[in-house]
């Protein structure tokens, strides 16, 4: 699991929710160009927040992602906004977010 | 505070429309206004729509212009005008004609607009003063319009900052539940994480726009601790001008060290000391905290709140992790990254 997220608090709460759920956080980072610079990558599934330390850089990243194969879930607490981004990810979790919330979105990718 | 508006006095006034079928009229109000240096242009009954615009800061018109066409076409722009927008318009009247008539039916068909009558003839101070104070009018509105602006994306920037902190605090309280083995130490952790929270924000706060010193950071945190402990903590470096993202990153960081140490670390003993201290070499900032002389440590079989923060946000702020150790005379964390990562000029 990938997350990009600025604020390092909900950032280790995110990455301690994915190990409860029995999944690896192999990479956390705060900007879409800090995820641009990794050359490799294996991530099954990111979470991304849409404001991250590069500006409002979480749809473009998401579209990046999905180029490589990468499914993306917002996680933000800009719904509205993360609405007209909704074609480039699986699923959209309003902050803050709960284990169900997250165990149900990542069930929606899973099959794959 | 600077206002980064330009200010009245740095531009035109504004743009003057003046639709006037007889030359005479067009010509004469035209240089009139041009003496003045008022910006003006003269438009007939089919551009007018076109020129009609937001640049627009008063439109003159006199009796003839007033064609169901051009009324038509001000009343269309009038209805999309923004709220704070009432257009100041001019009307040049004859004296012969019913002007009680004709200003009640502008009137009805010109709503949300500032209509100023003039009967012809009318002189030039007359007419030029009339101009003069719509246009004044007009950029006070155009300020107000800028101010509201303003506030509708001050509200937004509010907003957003609350629900960020709400989500911080949602995440502390989950990752500090699930660490706390009685109610009471819920209580103590979650309160003093809150506090530190609470601390740094208001040293952000102060500084506004500015950075803020890594001293006022590193002071705000130890100075709990200081008045009985003052020669047991050490903490020394150079100061950095630090980010508002990592003054309150490292703020956290240092809060979780500082209580680790008092429970369970240095600080847990009368002999026990800490020092934090930080330099930089080249384009790097190295941070170290080292305990001594307090009770002997032990890795702890599971990474707790306090490790398990530290690692994930010093990570994330240098892009490198921290070296943490627990060694038998004391905890130690060393990291060193990229200045540039936490330092605003």
């Amino acid at each position: 699991m990938l997350c990009l997220e600025d604020n390092p608090l909900i950032a280790f709460h995110l990455e301690q929710l994915i190990e409860d759920l029995g999944h690896v956080p192999m990479l956390t980072l705060s900007s879409f160009s800090e995820l641009k610079k990794v050359s490799e990558l294996s991530a099954d599934c990111a979470l991304i927040d849409i404001d991250l330390v590069d500006g409002r850089t979480g749809p473009e990243a998401a579209k990046w992602l999905r180029g490589k194969g990468v499914p993306s879930i917002f996680v933000t607490g800009q719904r509205e906004l993360a609405e007209d981004y909704a074609d480039r990810v699986v699923g959209i979790l309003s902050k803050p977010i709960s284990q169900e919330d997250l165990e149900e979105a990542l069930s929606m990718i899973k099959p794959n | 505070m600077t206002d980064d508006g330009a200010g009245l006095f740095d531009e035109p006034l504004g743009h003057v429309l003046v639709v006037a079928p007889y030359r005479r009229d067009s010509s004469y109000i035209s240089q009139l206004l041009g003496e003045q240096q008022i910006d003006v242009s003269i438009v007939d009954d089919a551009s007018l729509a076109q020129h009609l615009d937001w640049s627009t800061s008063v439109l003159v018109a006199t009796h003839e212009a007033l064609s169901d066409h051009v009324i038509e076409t001000v009343a269309q722009h009038l209805e999309d005008q923004p709220a704070w927008s009432e257009m100041p318009i001019v009307v040049l009247l004859d004296r012969a004609s019913p002007s009680d008539r004709i200003r009640g039916a502008l009137g009805v068909s010109w709503p949300r607009s500032r209509l100023l009558f003039y009967q012809r003839p009318v002189s030039a101070i007359e007419l030029l003063s009339g101009i003069q104070s719509a246009l004044l009018m007009r950029s006070r509105q155009r300020e107000v319009g800028n101010y509201v602006e303003r506030e509708v994306e001050l509200r937004r920037e509010l907003n957003h900052r609350v629900k960020n902190i709400l989500a911080s605090v949602t995440s502390i309280f989950q990752m500090t539940m699930r660490g706390s083995e009685s109610i009471d130490e819920l209580k103590s952790d979650f309160s003093g994480r809150l506090r530190a929270l609470t601390e740094v924000h208001g040293a952000v706060f102060e500084a506004a726009t500015k950075p803020v010193p890594i001293s006022e950071i590193v002071e705000l945190t130890f100075a709990p601790y200081r008045v009985e402990k003052s020669d047991r903590i050490i903490l020394k470096g150079p100061e950095i001008m630090l980010t508002h993202e990592a003054a309150t990153t490292l703020a956290l960081c240092l809060h979780e060290l500082a209580t680790n140490a008092i429970k369970y670390g240095a600080l847990s003993v009368p002999d026990g000391e800490v020092r934090f201290d930080w330099n930089i070499a080249g384009d790097n900032v190295i941070m170290r905290w080292e305990e001594s002389s307090g009770p002997p440590v032990r890795k702890p079989e599971k990474s707790g709140y306090g490790t398990g923060y530290i690692k994930s946000a010093l990570s994330s702020l240098f892009g490198v992790p921290p070296k943490i150790e627990f060694q038998s005379e004391g905890l130690r964390l060393e990291i060193t990254g990229p200045v540039d990562r936490i330092r605003r000029n």
